[in-house]
């Protein structure tokens, strides 16, 4: 793992969004972590040096809304994209008003995925 | 002497002179030429000859008392002609005297009366004729002057008035003639007198008793052979008999007028019982009712006797002791009470009677054609009197039209009673009537046909007005209808549409009956009912039911579509990314061909995961418990029913309900039982849509099973199915239906098997099908639904997510 690359972290229930997306965005080039839970990822070592954090919005146990406001709380101010399967269109405005860099509707586009992930990586 | 007698000759009497004692000595020629006797004949004695022998004795007397005398005399005496007749004359003597005084001579002149004579006896005789006719005449006759002063009556006259002459002669001054009817009759007599032609007046005269009887005067005037009048002769004719039976009739002819003018009941009996009241002079006429329960008097009419001696009657019951109309109506007989003085029956009543100044009363019950008692008519005198034939028949006469009256009053009451109820069904109803005479074209319109085609009452109405409220659509059906039924001999009923002037629509259902004579249109009669609010009621149920549906649909796909979406989305974004990412490793230089076949692989197994969910949805329908409520599955049914019965109906289904008395309370949501309900009741309706050779019986029953279950059971008489095919009944997507889609029992078997139960269907042992679910009263503990749905989709059972 090249020090130069920014590292991205995704967190997702989805077996298939944390198989498919890491390979995906390694084709972008980022460094990526993958995890199951918002828990798992709170556990982790990356959180620190996470750039970008792709954070599926309904999970069980800790949600992704819950997720960023912990990490507020523990002053991580990590750029988050949210991903989410419900296509409630209410949904993205309000997570943008919650800080969020970026709401995504799954199934998304590679571009727009780059996208977001490029914007969040601006903030930093 | 011979200078006198030339003289004397040529006087144009009969003359003759005597010597101072009498003798005849000179005849003049006239004389002896009457006499046809000579001068010496008649000298002396010899005249005596030419006097009528009865006239003789009383001439000889009369001479010789006037010789005697000496003063001058005259006498009528029948002196023979020479042909032997004799004639009347006027004989005169007178003396001649000299210068001294004394007589020397007597004149004789006699002058031809016999003319004069003859009219005079002539005249005797008729008056004697003529009064023997006066006084053989039965009826009062009286003789008057030409001026018209009384000179005699008869005796009839006399018995009649039973006054004097000398008072009848003073007739325009007394009683004799009644004062109302006297100046009409001094008139008369005084214009016939001037006229000098007969007169004709009716008048009252009174009786020696005191009764005014009217009788008709006739005037008659006797002329002398002259023409002048010399008398009148006054007839009088006793028409009291005819007058009064005329008064009544014209009093009868007029009531029954009045009643037949439609004049009101107490205008008529008032008029009634002033015809009464005129009639029988001194009366007061009073009529009373017998009140519709036949317990109290009501007021009739009592024009003349003061209104609170009417009033204290008034509400008296109906029973002998109230008074004499109380009893009169109680007992339906006649009650005579001649002196209220002495009369002991009506302890309350007489005192009070009295105390009016009345002194008899008379009351006789009014009775109906059936033999009801309808009221009393009754009669009061100030003075004690009992009825006579006379009063009898006059109370007879007008008892009988007082029924009249009040009959036609009540059945009056009882046609507009009826009227107004008629008119008041057909107003609640909606319904008018109508009449057309297919001969004259008349329309004859109930007011609640006015009222729905909203016309003006008042207005005929024609076929041309009727045309401009039909709705243009079914204007040309209409007219189509009106063809048809003057050839089509039987009812007929059909809807149109009404287009009202303020643009509403009116649904009319018209029933028609037409009435032929030889086979002729000539009566069409029937019904109109306005539908409308019924129509109305109809579509806002069905727009309620479409729009319930609707929210029912778009609810659970809303619900569902967010569900599936979720579901989808999570394998269709895998399968997006890995397709991405498998390009970009095939782009790459060199190609990551490794890393794509990996990511192609996992793109094909997140398309299964995709798939998979689709199949899985089946399930979610047989996790979902919903709404949980107490819920009475007979209500919840008979909701449905009443949903679909139109449908029913429309489809000719025969509906028999067996709901189970006793069936408890389950546990469940009501909405997707009725779904349940609501689809088995459509397919059995359906399933006999082509049945036409037998009733389209369709059977809802209910039951309580054992173990604390209920089962509902739909029983048609349709088409049935194969044996063979229960099971795929209730795969989704399997119809037997050419427009169904074949997922209705297959969500209605995933509601029931939701709520622990089983649904089934067997096919019937003669045709058709029966469906039937089965659910316990409360349902096996269930999770959520939403985690029931994840539960279903994800493909690991025992993971679950969280909301959103």
């Amino acid at each position: 793992m090249m020090v130069n690359e920014s590292l991205v972290s995704v967190v997702d229930d989805d077996e298939s969004v944390r198989e498919s997306l890491p390979d995906l965005l390694r084709e972008f080039g980022f460094a990526v972590q993958a995890f199951a839970s918002a828990e798992e990822f709170l556990a982790s070592n990356v959180v620190s040096q996470t750039k970008c954090l792709i954070l599926d919005i309904a999970m069980p146990g800790m949600s992704g809304p819950d997720l960023q406001t912990e990490l507020l709380r523990r002053r991580q101010e990590i750029p988050i994209v949210f991903i989410t399967a419900h296509v409630d269109q209410n949904i993205r405005p309000s997570m943008l008003e919650r800080g969020a860099v970026e709401c995504l509707f799954k199934p998304f586009s590679d571009t727009s995925l780059l996208d977001a992930v490029n914007a969040a990586l601006r903030v930093n | 002497m011979d200078e006198l007698s030339h003289v004397v000759d040529a006087l144009p009497g009969l003359v003759w002179t005597a010597r101072p004692d009498g003798t005849v000595d000179f005849l003049n020629q006239r004389w002896c030429a009457y006499t046809g006797l000579s001068l010496e004949k008649g000298q002396g004695e010899g005249w005596q000859a030419a006097i009528h022998g009865e006239d003789l004795p009383e001439m000889l007397e009369r001479w010789r008392s006037g010789f005697a005398s000496s003063e001058p005399g005259e006498m009528e005496a029948r002196l023979r002609r020479s042909d032997g007749t004799y004639r009347w004359f006027l004989i005169s003597i007178s003396p001649m005297r000299d210068a001294a005084g004394h007589i020397i001579r007597w004149l004789g002149v006699g002058t031809d009366i016999e003319d004069r004579k003859r009219a005079e006896e002539a005249l005797r005789l008729r008056e004697l004729n003529f009064r023997l006719i006066v006084d053989s005449i039965p009826a009062p006759v009286a003789v008057t002057t030409p001026e018209g002063e009384v000179e005699g009556v008869n005796q009839p006259t006399l018995d009649y008035f039973g006054k004097t002459l000398d008072e009848l002669k003073s007739w325009k001054s007394s009683d004799a003639v009644h004062p109302d009817d006297l100046p009409q009759t001094i008139a008369a007599q005084r214009k016939a007198h001037e006229l000098g032609r007969p007169y004709n007046v009716e008048s009252r005269h009174r009786r020696a008793d005191g009764v005014y009887r009217w009788f008709n005067v006739l005037g008659l005037p006797l002329r002398d052979t002259d023409g002048r009048i010399l008398r009148w002769f006054h007839l009088q004719i006793d028409i009291d008999d005819r007058k009064r039976a005329e008064g009544l009739l014209a009093s009868e002819k007029q009531l029954l007028e009045m009643v037949a003018g439609g004049r009101s009941q107490p205008r008529v009996l008032e008029a009634l019982c002033q015809h009464v009241e005129a009639t029988a002079a001194g009366c007061y006429c009073s009529v009373v009712l017998v009140d519709p329960t036949g317990t109290h008097l009501e007021n009739g009419a009592a024009p003349s006797l003061p209104a609170s001696f009417i009033t204290s009657i008034i509400g008296r019951p109906v029973n002998a002791g109230s008074g004499p109309c109380g009893m009169a109506s109680y007992l339906n007989e006649q009650v005579i009470a001649a002196d209220l003085t002495t009369e002991r029956r009506w302890e309350e009543w007489c005192p009070m009677a009295l105390a009016y100044g009345l002194r008899a009363c008379w009351s006789t019950p009014i009775t109906s054609a059936a033999g009801k008692v309808l009221g009393a008519f009754a009669l009061y005198y100030d003075t004690p009197r009992a009825p006579t034939p006379l009063h009898q028949s006059l109370i007879e006469r007008f008892t009988h039209i007082a029924r009249i009256v009040i009959e036609n009053a009540q059945n009056d009451a009882a046609l507009k009673s009826s009227e107004a109820f008629l008119a008041e069904v057909q107003h609640l109803s909606s319904t008018g009537s109508f009449r057309w005479n297919a001969v004259t074209g008349e329309r004859t319109w109930s007011e609640e046909m006015y009222r729905i085609f909203e016309f003006d009452p008042a207005a005929p109405v024609s076929i041309e007005m009727m045309e401009t409220r039909i709705h243009p659509e079914d204007l040309a059906a209409f007219r189509e209808r009106g063809q048809r039924v003057r050839n089509v001999d039987a009812d007929f009923e059909f809807e149109h549409r009404l287009l009202m002037p303020d643009g509403s629509i009116k649904y009319i259902r018209a029933t028609c009956h037409p009435r032929r004579y030889d086979g002729t249109l000539v009566e069409l009669f029937g019904t109109v009912h306005d539908v409308t609010q019924r129509r109305l009621a109809e579509e806002a149920l069905d727009k309620v039911r479409s729009e319930l549906a609707h929210v029912a649909r778009v609810t659970t796909l809303g619900v569902l579509t967010g569900s599936i979406a979720h579901e989808v989305n999570q394998p269709l974004s895998g399968i997006v990314t890995n397709a991405s990412t498998c390009l970009r490793m095939l782009a790459a230089e060199p190609p990551n061909v490794d890393g794509a076949r990996e990511t192609a692989r996992r793109t094909i197994r997140d398309a299964n995961r995709a798939s998979d969910v689709i199949t899985r949805l089946r399930a979610l329908f047989a996790k979902k418990s919903a709404m949980s409520e107490s819920l009475d599955l007979n209500e919840a049914t008979r909701e449905v029913v009443a949903l679909s019965s139109d449908e029913l109906q429309r489809n000719r289904v025969i509906l028999r309900e067996e709901l189970a008395d006793d069936l408890p309370l389950v546990t469940g949501d009501r909405i997707q039982l009725q779904q349940v309900i609501l689809n088995l009741l459509r397919n059995a309706s359906d399933a006999m849509s082509g049945v036409d050779d037998r009733p389209r019986e369709l059977m809802i029953k209910t039951e309580r099973e054992e173990d604390d279950r209920v089962r509902l059971t739909v029983q048609d008489a349709g088409m049935g199915f194969d044996a063979h095919a229960t099971d795929k009944l209730f795969e989704a997507f399997y119809t037997t239906k050419s427009d169904g889609m074949g997922i209705g029992l297959s969500v209605s078997r995933s509601i029931i098997e939701g709520h622990s139960g089983r649904l089934w269907a067997v096919a019937n042992d003669g045709p058709g099908a029966t469906f039937a679910f089965s659910i316990p009263l409360v349902p096996a503990p269930r999770t959520s639904r939403s985690a029931a749905v994840r539960t279903a989709v994800r493909a690991n059972p025992e993971r679950s997510i969280g909301q959103p």
